[in-house]
């Protein structure tokens, strides 16, 4: 009978163990270990060569323009990526959200495309068929990802394409979880639509809002692959983000990147932060 | 009579636009036409993609743009695989997306299943650590995480691409969501009946959250076969290099002009996953609703 | 197939005292029919509802009464014919503006706001006064109970609780037309009680048109003034509680209408069908001299304290007998019988056959013969 007790309270910790392995292992381990290594000026070739140099890379990083260029870079794009999509997403989400075959056929085919083909957009021939598209309308063609000012922007509209279909369907499935006769009792106070959307729509899938928010803004944060295959990071480092700035340091001065990385965190554990702080008043949990 | 009329789409106007009048009718039509126009908007940088993918250079070069190929340029796509060992490439991407799903599920679903059904001591902070690991993004793990397994000689092999995703920190937030509204009493009468614990989860509580586990299978499927940065960050020899860092080699082998080439490639990439999205897509919508993430 | 009967409302009016400044408004609704897609579930229906009384729709599940008041509300239009509230046609008028209010069965409170924006929001979108507004939500909370619990949200509330708040909401807006969905269905036993009776006075005080949807007959039995009972998006009678108890329209009537349910058995002749209710039947150990008297024997015998309710086998059929004492008990044999008086006889279409129609003496005689002691 002791064994069978000793089991069931040992259980759960089997049970959990390779998941925390891994987590421990892979990311806490990694992160303590970052945190050490932006203490030094890592020596790649002989690792024990290694000098400690305490807050130096810190120094540099707060007094380098580079870096600033790259927080800019990126809150700019957070900024946008997180406006655009929240917004464009909720908008086709209540456009679609009555449960009807032609809005599924929509639905679907936006979040396929966005979701899946996530390639594909970065990879678009320098927007020829847009500009195309531009010129028949009489309108100036443009660069695109050549200038500075539009390459920004491009990357942005990419990020904002990927984005929404899997946003969008976040938010049907909330729409569709509100019950039918709350807005038939609110038919009946005379309510108007912006009315209905305002305070009982947007209340009630704010917990989602809240998530999608989060979610976003830590993604954004850590942009990579479309600033590399899209931009490499130009025209002159105009589309430098955060992470491609580390991964331009990953080989030549790790502590520089460690450093760098630790900054991001801590910029990522802020906004969480204050998100929580800012809005958890606001959402209605149920 | 307004009923009676179908857009060939086979939408019907909705009840309240039967019942008024013409003007709602018409607004109604505009919005059917606007949403068309949004899924075109969505989807047809796609078709351009295939279509792109079949054409000529020449035809790729043509202005105005060429609409449909000539004659399908099937070559195309032969070029695009022989620019590099893309048959290597490919079989990467495939061991990899499915050593990590197969692994995510073995190791999630206990993990799940303890944080929602048993308690015990230390479990609020070892999901405070999943939470964190949910968080915490591979672009500030991946310089220490590459520097280990370098110290442990694994980086010519497959496995930095998928030991480090063993522990899926969504599937098991998203899973012990689901697991929790799985009623106790479903659970205490297959003890009952003497069942162990691991064949309560065999039998009874993954039959009962597919929904949740295609839609996390299906997101973990589509993020590594997708993942770029992490292979290129975590491999030094194309033996274990992905279809990824393939097609976007492409891109720079075959400079900005060979654009049915690159296409190519991007169609090989791109179309299993379009498969696999197809399949299990129904499933997402179920997952959210049932769950609720809040 | 049994036609609806319509009976004038007979018997005591009950107080409709009004207080000040609430208005009442008659219902009308004239060839109405409601499809779903293809399905038609009401067609060509009439019914006119007083101003002023509580009036009870009620049938079983699919019947029709929830769509019915529906289409009284605005919230599912008719796909043809028209409601008109006061004499007005208010099909093109929005639900918001046809001066009606709505207890729905789940309540439908808006979870989001507290207690009292839950109150107050109708008042807020017709643009009443905001002194006005906090004088009629205070007043309004006063009546039904809810003063502390103004600023709580719905989640912290009690089933019961959360019952006053969407009364509440519906009674502040001063409301020509009370419309109820099953609004006791989701409490316990005890407060479905208590609450009907609140309700019967609520009514009383204001002396709204009252219209009432559920599908428990004890519920339309003790509060309504006119009772609708519906089956299959058909009128099967609209008349006040003790006439439809006393005198039922038809076959379905009598047996939807009272607990346990008429007893009912074939006549044998004309395909007529003879029935009378369970308390009329009397027991005894010896052979009565009843009108319809037959032997049987007990099958169960279900002791309730103020009634017993005895199953009695006889060589036709099986009965359900109600009675006051107590003084069988199962398998015993028992003598049955039943007065001219309480009998009540169906034709082949189900109507009841009035009591002054020709044919009673002759189905009488054939009931009398099937007597045996």
């Amino acid at each position: 009978m002791d064994k069978r007790r000793l089991w069931e309270a040992v259980r759960p910790y089997v049970m959990i163990l390779p998941a925390m392995a891994g987590i421990i292992l892979f990311v806490i381990y990694p992160v303590l270990y970052l945190v050490k290594l932006s203490f030094y000026k890592y020596n790649l070739l002989n690792a024990s060569r290694s000098k400690f140099i305490g807050l130096d890379n810190f120094t540099q990083i707060f007094t380098r323009g580079d870096f600033y260029s790259a927080l800019i870079n990126t809150v700019v794009y957070t900024v946008g990526v997180v406006l655009l999509t929240l917004i464009l997403s909720l908008l086709i989400a209540v456009w679609l959200s009555r449960k009807s075959r032609f809005n599924a056929v929509v639905q679907a085919g936006i979040s396929i495309v966005s979701i899946a083909l996530v390639w594909m957009w970065m990879m678009e021939p320098s927007y020829g068929l847009l500009n195309f598209l531009l010129k028949s309308l009489g309108l100036p063609t443009s660069q695109w990802l050549q200038s500075s000012r539009t390459a920004m922007m491009s990357i942005i509209i990419v990020s904002v394409w990927q984005g929404i279909g899997y946003y969008t369907l976040i938010i049907v499935a909330a729409l569709q979880s509100i019950p039918p006769s709350i807005y038939e009792a609110a038919a009946l106070d005379n309510a108007g639509k912006f009315k209905m959307f305002y305070k009982i729509t947007l209340p009630l899938i704010s917990p989602q809002l809240f998530f999608i928010l989060i979610i976003m803004t830590i993604g954004s944060f850590k942009v990579f692959d479309t600033v590399k295959i899209m931009t490499g990071g130009g025209p002159n480092n105009a589309t430098t983000t955060l992470v491609y700035y580390i991964y331009e340091f990953r080989t030549t001065s790790i502590g520089y990147a460690s450093a760098t990385g630790v900054v991001l965190m801590a910029i990522i554990a802020l906004l969480t932060f204050v998100y929580f702080r800012l809005l958890a008043r606001k959402v209605h949990y149920q | 009579m307004l009923a009676q009329r179908q857009v060939k789409t086979g939408e019907a106007p909705p009840p309240n636009v039967r019942e008024s009048s013409a003007a709602a009718y018409v607004l109604w039509i505009l919005g059917v036409l606007l949403k068309a126009a949004v899924i075109l908007v969505f989807v047809f940088p796609f078709l351009w993609m295939i279509s792109t993918s079949l054409q000529t250079f020449e035809e790729t070069m043509a202005f105005p743009p060429t609409w449909l190929p000539a004659i399908p340029q099937w070559s195309n796509f032969v070029e695009a695989m022989s620019a590099g060992p893309f048959l290597t490439y490919a079989r990467n991407s495939v061991v990899v997306t499915f050593s990590v799903i197969l692994l995510q599920m073995l190791v999630m679903i206990p993990a799940a299943y303890a944080f929602a059904k048993y308690k015990f001591r230390g479990k609020e902070l070892c999901f405070a650590l999943v939470l964190l690991a949910f968080m915490i993004p591979g672009q500030v793990t991946f310089i220490p995480v590459y520097l280990m397994l370098a110290k442990w000689g694994l980086i010519d092999s497959l496995l930095p691409q998928i030991i480090p995703f063993i522990s899926n920190a969504f599937g098991i937030f998203l899973l012990r969501q689901y697991f929790m509204q799985i009623p106790q009493e479903i659970i205490e009468s297959a003890r009952l009946d003497n069942a162990s614990e691991f064949k309560i989860i065999r039998k009874i509580m993954v039959p009962m959250s597919m929904p949740a586990l295609a839609t996390i299978a299906l997101f973990s499927f589509v993020s590594h076969w997708n993942d770029y940065f992490w292979p290129l960050v975590m491999t030094d020899s194309d033996s274990v290099r992905p279809l990824t860092m393939g097609i976007a080699m492409l891109r720079q082998t075959e400079g900005i002009s060979n654009w049915h080439i690159i296409m190519a490639g991007n169609v090989v990439l791109v179309v299993p996953i379009l498969i696999v999205y197809l399949f299990a897509s129904r499933q997402i919508v179920k997952a959210f609703v049932y769950s609720g993430i809040k | 197939m049994p036609r609806g009967l319509r009976q004038e409302a007979s018997g005591n009016d009950g107080n409709t005292g009004l207080a000040g400044g609430v208005t009442l408004a008659s219902i009308e609704l004239v060839q109405v029919t409601k499809s779903f897609d293809k399905n038609v579930v009401i067609k060509d229906l009439n019914l006119k509802i007083e101003d002023g009384k509580f009036t009870v729709l009620v049938g079983p599940s699919g019947c029709g009464k929830t769509t019915l008041m529906r289409m009284i509300a605005g919230l599912d239009p008719q796909t043809s014919g028209s409601v008109l509230i006061d004499g007005k046609d208010v099909t093109r008028i929005p639900p918001g503006r046809r001066g009606v209010a709505m207890v729905f069965q789940n309540y439908a409170i808006y979870p989001t706001m507290s207690v009292r924006e839950n109150i107050e929001f109708g008042l807020k979108n017709n643009k009443v006064p905001k002194e006005e507004r906090i004088r009629l939500v205070e007043s309004i909370s006063e009546t039904v109970g809810l003063r502390p619990y103004l600023d709580r949200k719905p989640s912290t509330l009690s089933g019961g609780q959360r019952q006053r708040v969407a009364l509440a909401r519906a009674m502040v807006k001063k409301p020509a037309v009370f419309l109820m969905d099953e609004p006791l269905s989701n409490l316990d036993a005890k407060l479905r009680v208590q609450m009907r009776i609140e309700l019967i006075e609520l009514h009383k005080k204001l002396g709204t048109t009252f219209v009432y949807v559920t599908h428990d007959q004890v519920e339309a039995m003790s509060m309504a003034d006119t009772i609708v009972l519906m089956n299959q998006g058909e009128i099967q009678q609209e008349a006040p509680p003790e006439v439809i108890y006393r005198k039922p329209g038809n076959l379905f009537v009598a047996q939807f209408i009272g607990v346990p349910p008429m007893n009912v058995g074939e006549l044998g002749a004309d395909g007529v069908t003879f029935g009378f209710r369970p308390e009329h039947a009397v027991l005894s150990a010896e052979p009565g001299d009843f009108h319809y008297s037959v032997r049987g024997t007990i099958v169960t015998r279900e002791m309730l304290g103020s009634e017993t309710i005895y199953q009695v086998r006889t060589d036709r059929h099986t009965f359900m007998i109600k009675c006051t004492e107590d003084r069988f008990s199962a398998d015993q044999e028992v003598f049955m019988g039943v007065p001219a008086d309480k009998l009540f006889f169906f034709g082949a279409d189900g109507n009841r056959l009035d009591e002054r129609d020709q044919r009673i003496a002759g189905y009488m005689n054939a009931l009398r013969v099937q007597s045996h002691g």
